[in-house]
């Protein structure tokens, strides 16, 4: 009753749209498995072989194999750093009644309004001056900077559910403000740190201006979304090196969409909800 | 800017507003604990951000030139360049079109969606998928499919157009366009899970009491729902707004290079080449103030142009 027949030109654009954003992911894993002669003969045939030679050939050629490493160091030092910052900082805000609270708050929402790609040339200026340009180092602690704003507001939502009751409770036991945080306040916005590591979790790992000026092109510091686009240069233009390299940097996103598909669509609409 | 979030429990969370005599009292141990935060913030956003306006009023023609005061200087310069006038004609034209098509099209279709209609699990997870692709994916994707042997060419050679094949990317009447389907493709799919899950929350009782009135699909849409959620598409808006106004640099960057000529330069790009290929410091950050200005002026328009009104 509700889809009745008026809804037939809504679900046909609908499934149009969908096939559209589809297309160019088939062609995408598609020419990952073919020669430049088959991709350009038949763009839309199936692969004849299910050969991994072009995955071969983008790994070796773009050095991708220390590029994902060096991707996912960079992931996971700076996701660290950003929930030792934040959890913190929301624990503060969130218990404060205070003006200065309310200013410390003020100043991170404040955050979504300032477009970080603007700073691009001082922040290269700011990793020259401290010495680690051309680093790992200062993206891990650059990223972190860019993450504050959403994770410390995204916490201290969180935090703010928490019963004060909890926290009288230990301080009966004899907690520290310290021990309340450990104990109570961390443990109980568990839903908030995940969605704090989802979400940072896809900035980091596609984080690609930054990491080209000052990370830049060297092969031993690159993450993989700066040494992605090598490949379009280095291989001439063999698309099928080229989408095989560029299904490898999609596989560990993929992989954590599919499987946390509901709590990861959740993190990011949240996440758009408070810019 | 929003006050209410869905946790991933989906219940609505709003910021008590606790003011107990207790919770006064303790402050003074913990406040101390958001200094890092606030630290790490101001060295690494805050003051590259107003270096920014130091820069702009510098004469810096490369890294390793002697640094000049320019005054007005390189506003003048900026202002004088045909180049600039391309950019700043290139990204009107981007927004103009990328985003009302963006953000009405994303709405309809998270209408569609929230109406919970078969397989829309399925398409859920679809739409989702552009927001999780990283943009140098993304631009080898477009760039593979756009190349003169590519997908789009050899799809209108098999459906006999071979007349009308290009290189897309590499033609001034077409590169721009490209960027902008780019923006399109990717950002429908994005924006109508946002807005679905919106949708998702706004009381079923609204919409059947519309419809016993006699009130269509497109009128319940547009009439009964959207003003309802009208703050929201606002803020989707600042957000697609912000993401194609400043993140036009990398397509252009990865795509075309601006080119062929300045057909395709945006004012994000713009910045980041007269940065690092041309050193000419003092005009690339003449823009980025521009660009931040820009920027601030569109985000208030936008937040007007949706304010609740009822």
């Amino acid at each position: 009753m509700k889809h009745g027949k008026s809804w037939l030109p809504a679900h046909i654009l609908a499934w149009a749209y969908a096939a559209l954003l589809l297309v160019p992911l088939y062609y995408l894993l598609a020419s990952a498995f073919k020669t430049n002669e088959e991709i350009f003969a038949s763009p839309f045939s199936l692969p004849t072989s299910l050969s991994f030679g072009n995955f071969g050939t983008a790994f070796e050629s773009a050095d991708l194999g220390l590029a994902v490493v060096n991707s996912a160091l960079v992931t996971a030092f700076s996701l660290a750093l950003t929930l030792a910052l934040a959890i913190p900082a929301a624990f503060a805000v969130a218990r404060s009644t205070g003006r200065l609270g309310a200013f410390v708050e003020k100043v991170f929402s404040l955050g979504f309004l300032i477009p970080t790609f603007a700073a691009l040339f001082p922040t290269f200026l700011l990793a020259a001056a401290t010495g680690l340009f051309h680093t790992r180092m200062f993206m891990v602690l650059f990223l972190p900077a860019t993450a504050m704003p959403l994770s410390v507001v995204i916490l201290v939502q969180f935090m703010r559910t928490i019963p004060k009751e909890m926290e009288e409770a230990a301080r009966i036991d004899g907690a520290s403000t310290f021990g309340v945080l450990r104990h109570v306040y961390t443990p109980m916005c568990m839903p908030g740190i995940a969605t704090v590591l989802l979400l940072n979790f896809l900035t980091f790992w596609n984080e690609y201006l930054y990491s080209l000026v000052i990370i830049g092109p060297d092969p031993s510091q690159r993450t993989v979304q700066v040494a992605l686009p090598t490949l379009k240069s280095l291989t001439g233009t063999d698309y099928g090196v080229l989408t095989a390299g560029t299904v490898l940097t999609l596989v560990p996103v993929w992989a954590v969409y599919t499987v946390l598909q509901k709590r990861m669509q959740q993190a990011l609409v949240s996440g758009a909800v408070k810019m | 800017m929003t006050t209410t979030m869905s946790t991933p429990g989906g219940t609505e969370v709003r910021p008590a507003p606790a003011k107990s005599p207790v919770r006064g009292r303790r402050q003074e141990g913990g406040t101390i604990l958001a200094v890092p935060a606030l630290v790490w913030y101001l060295v690494f956003m805050v003051g590259p951000m107003i270096a920014i306006f130091v820069i702009a009023a510098l004469h810096w023609p490369g890294m390793l030139q002697p640094v000049t005061f320019a005054g007005w200087d390189n506003v003048r310069t900026v202002f004088d360049d045909p180049v600039f006038w391309d950019a700043v004609r290139n990204t009107a034209v981007q927004l103009a079109v990328a985003l009302p098509i963006m953000i009405v099209c994303a709405y309809m279709l998270g209408y569609y969606v929230a109406q919970k209609p078969p397989g829309h699990r399925v398409l859920r997870y679809l739409l989702f998928i552009p927001g999780l692709i990283s943009t140098p994916a993304k631009a080898m994707v477009f760039y593979a499919a756009l190349s003169p042997d590519g997908l789009v060419n050899g799809a209108l050679k098999s459906v006999g157009l071979g007349s009308v094949t290009d290189a897309w990317l590499a033609s001034p009447s077409t590169a721009l366009a490209c960027l902008i389907v780019l923006d399109v493709w990717g950002g429908i799919g994005f924006t109508a899970v946002l807005f679905a899950a919106r949708l998702g929350s706004v009381p079923e009782e609204i919409g059947e009491a519309a419809q016993l009135d006699g009130a269509g699909h497109w009128r319940t849409m547009w009439r009964v729902h959207f003003p309802v959620i009208r703050d929201y598409v606002g803020v989707v808006t600042m957000l697609q707004f912000l993401w194609t106004f400043f993140g036009s640099a990398q397509h252009v960057l990865l795509l075309t290079q601006g080119g062929p000529g300045s057909s395709s330069t945006t004012l994000s790009f713009l910045v980041y080449q007269k940065a690092f290929i041309a050193a000419d410091l003092g005009y690339s950050q003449t823009v980025g103030v521009i660009l931040f200005l820009v920027g601030l002026v569109g985000l208030l328009t936008i937040r007007r142009t949706f304010r609740q009104n009822y």
